[in-house]
């Protein structure tokens, strides 16, 4: 066979010493990037078609023993109260705790920004809510909300605001709203980073041209830092709400979702069908309706961190 | 069509290879690759781990369990066991993924019996004949095992223990205050009883509204209390009842004289609330005698047990027994010491250890034990003599989901039916939503229905 036949031939027919130079950067290439697409495909893409693949089945957890079920468990599911009731719950908690965060997240900063004593200390201290484990915060507030032995209700019954302890976690709006307030507290330190970063890089002219035209205190954080903060906080706020909306941790070991299912939210709906029910198939059909409405967020982020050159 | 999902079989040239294989063989050659580059790689290979579960772990149990796993492998040179600790609302999900996995521990101990029995429909556990007579199946009570003979001649588990989980746990010296001079027998007596003692920051009980396994256990308790069952004698669901109406009501009723945070009690909290003396009466197991006697001392002589109230003296008590159990899954490796490693635990004197983690808590299945004055020679135990024989005569005629009656039949998917919560879900429509029992009940009735035919 010729040359020129050989090279005619397509690429897999040939031996690599017959590659042309840029056939073989590119073998170089595949090989190259091969253990990062392997490594893809093993911790996301065999999940993600793993999920769908068993969203169409029903399938008990603990043999994994199933039969096909087509789209039964999608239909199901839609039909339930109980998936709608959860994706509301997982709305309000995620727009309640995101909007606590951002705004003790942005009152935090804005103090931290200023010359105080102890400065780098305060800045220290107010991570801490975050790099402290979830379960030693659920345990610490608990014990804080404890009806019989808990610091809040002894404090607010001596200081004669109520009568009688009240059911922080047990009962309706309560437990939601506590749930929301230990959320905020957990994550705003991220928005105090995230912000304090921006805030130490707008331009002391602006204010200084802001204070010469007559403005405020109010008038400047409106005028000269909200649009400086503006590209920062809608990343953060894309970031926080996919985050905030696959919670799990925090709200399963606070309420576990209750009471009833009140605050149940779609991650315990998927934890409670695959593991309290057994039910692994119905749980996966969960879990990707779930994924599509953070794809939502998802593209929005992507969409944003192209930035404005595209 | 029923498929094994995650042993999809695939062709190739030496034939069939199924998925799971293809993952042991390349996992073989990078382990085996691995050992040989050691020095002790021949040692390594001899030595084996047990691992095993329990969710009951107090301080003084967990000492006791170290001294049969110390004994144990002293015994069997190159076995070690490792014990790790779950939970009563933690073992069901932590199961499933293990089984799911196929990474199970060698060992389980003390799960309730209903737990079992649906691990062992799936074909999920080991028969436990050979421990049981390892063990000496003479040295149990009689019909000690019967709970755990699912199939005939097969058992699923042996128990480990008894316990009377829903004694009701008494203040004499506030009964006294109060001008009670007996146990309540009745509920509307309870009732009158709580309301009188509660007040100055003691509440009358600590009954569970929270959506968890003790709600659930609990209500099926006052169902039968109320001369009720969840189940007929040939497993039907059978909940829509006036006896089911009345245990919700009354249930609902007794809300006001419980702590307000009760709508989040598991066990552990329930126990606390009576130990620590926010509540007037408790609603546990004998463990209550320990922890009393250790974290409230004041208190340890004026408390007393009795069996909880029923709607009327004409219904006859039940008591709760969980039937703590010993079992062992069917994918474990290293069977052989496995089973070894259960019988050991029967072994009088770290037996009689294990007991004494928590007298009165969990009651010996062994007459033998029973009658050891070794057993007997225990503080808790000399003090108590009258609360820990109600108990175990309580215990002894205790009965669960999965056994409601001695004319029930055995109910295999007791456990998926207490782990689905929809029970406690029961509870907190009624007296936390208001909702009318007998709308609710049906709506239960129709989500039991459901799991018995899942």
């Amino acid at each position: 066979m010729s040359a020129d036949t050989t090279a005619k031939l397509p690429w897999f027919r040939r031996s690599y010493r017959n590659f042309s130079l840029e056939e073989k950067y590119a073998v170089l290439g595949m090989i190259l990037i091969a253990p990062t697409v392997m490594t893809f495909c093993a911790v996301i893409a065999y999940p993600l078609i793993a999920a769908i693949y068993l969203s169409f089945f029903s399938i008990y957890t603990p043999t994994m023993e199933g039969h096909w079920v087509g789209f039964s468990n999608y239909a199901t599911l839609l039909q339930s109260g109980e998936f709608w009731r959860s994706l509301w719950n997982n709305i309000i908690w995620t727009v309640g705790t995101l909007t606590l965060q951002i705004l003790f997240g942005i009152l935090v900063a804005m103090m931290l920004h200023q010359n105080m004593v102890f400065r780098s200390l305060a800045r220290s201290l107010v991570l801490f809510p975050y790099f402290l484990s979830t379960v030693v915060a659920v345990l610490v507030w608990k014990w804080l909300f404890n009806d019989l032995y808990g610091v809040l209700n002894h404090l607010f019954m001596w200081a004669g605001v109520i009568d009688m302890p009240v059911d922080w976690l047990g009962k309706m709006p309560n437990a939601m709203l506590s749930l929301i307030f230990v959320g905020a507290w957990k994550y705003f330190p991220f928005v105090v980073i995230a912000v304090l970063a921006r805030l130490q890089s707008i331009p002391e002219e602006l204010y200084e041209a802001a204070k010469i035209d007559g403005a405020g205190v109010f008038a400047r954080f409106f005028d000269v830092t909200l649009p400086q903060l503006k590209d920062v906080l809608v990343v953060i706020i894309l970031l926080r709400t996919i985050w905030d909306f696959k919670e799990f941790d925090l709200i399963n070991l606070m309420t576990g979702g209750g009471p009833i299912i009140a605050t149940q939210t779609l991650s315990l709906m998927v934890y409670k069908e695959a593991f309290a029910l057994n039910q692994m198939g119905a749980s996966s059909a969960v879990a990707v309706l779930m994924m599509l409405v953070m794809l939502v967020f998802m593209a929005l982020y992507l969409r944003k961190a192209k930035g404005p050159s595209e | 069509m029923t498929k094994k999902i995650n042993e999809k079989k695939c062709g190739s040239a030496f034939g069939p290879i199924s998925r799971r294989s293809v993952l042991k063989g390349t996992g073989a050659v990078g382990l085996t690759a691995a050992a040989s580059s050691l020095p002790f790689s021949a040692a390594l290979a001899e030595e084996v781990t047990l691992r095993w579960w329990s969710p009951q772990a107090s301080p003084a149990q967990v000492a006791a369990y170290k001294y049969q796993i110390d004994t144990f492998e002293k015994a069997h040179p190159g076995v070690k066991v490792k014990f790790e600790k779950t939970s009563d609302e933690g073992y069901a999900p932590q199961l499933a993924a293990a089984f799911a996995s196929g990474k199970v521990p060698n060992m389980v101990t003390h799960l309730p019996s209903f737990a079992c029995s649906n691990y062992w429909r799936n074909g999920l556990l080991e028969p436990m004949n050979d421990v049981i007579n390892a063990v000496g199946a003479d040295k149990y009570y009689d019909g000690a095992n019967d709970i755990y003979e699912i199939d005939k001649g097969q058992y699923s588990a042996t128990g480990i223990g008894n316990g009377a989980a829903n004694m009701m746990w008494l203040r004499k010296d506030l009964m006294e205050k109060a001008g009670i001079e007996k146990a309540p027998v009745t509920w509307d007596e309870l009732r009158s009883a709580c309301q009188k003692m509660q007040g100055g920051g003691v509440y009358g009980a600590p009954l569970p509204y929270a959506k968890n396994s003790m709600t659930t256990l609990t209500i099926i308790g006052f169902i039968h209390l109320a001369g009720g069952h969840v189940f007929n004698q040939n497993l039907d669901v059978d909940l829509v009842t006036d006896e089911a109406v009345n245990a919700l009501e009354f249930y609902r009723s007794m809300r006001e004289l419980c702590p307000p945070g009760a709508t989040n009690y598991s066990w552990g909290q329930s126990l606390t609330a009576f130990v620590s003396g926010g509540t007037a009466t408790g609603i546990y197991t004998g463990r209550v005698l320990i922890n009393v006697n250790k974290q409230n001392p004041k208190i340890a002589d004026h408390v007393t047990c009795e069996t909880y109230p029923r709607i009327s003296a004409d219904v006859s008590p039940w008591t709760f027994n969980a039937f703590p159990s010993v079992f062992i899954p069917k994918a474990a490796q290293n069977m052989a010491e496995t089973k070894k490693l259960a019988a050991w635990l029967f072994n009088a004197d770290g037996y009689i250890k294990q007991m004494h983690g928590a007298p009165g808590h969990l009651l010996p299945v062994l007459k033998t034990i029973a009658e050891d004055p070794r057993y007997q020679d225990n503080d808790i135990i000399r003090k108590y003599p009258t609360e820990v024989e109600k108990m175990s005569r309580n215990a002894a005629a205790g009965k669960n989901l999965g056994w409601e009656t001695t004319k029930h039949k055995a109910n295999d998917k007791a456990g998926a039916v207490v782990n689905s919560g929809v029970l406690a879900e029961l509870v907190q429509r009624v007296v936390l939503n208001d909702e009318k029992p007998r709308e609710v009940l049906k709506d239960t009735a129709m989500k039991i229905e459901a799991i018995m035919k899942g």
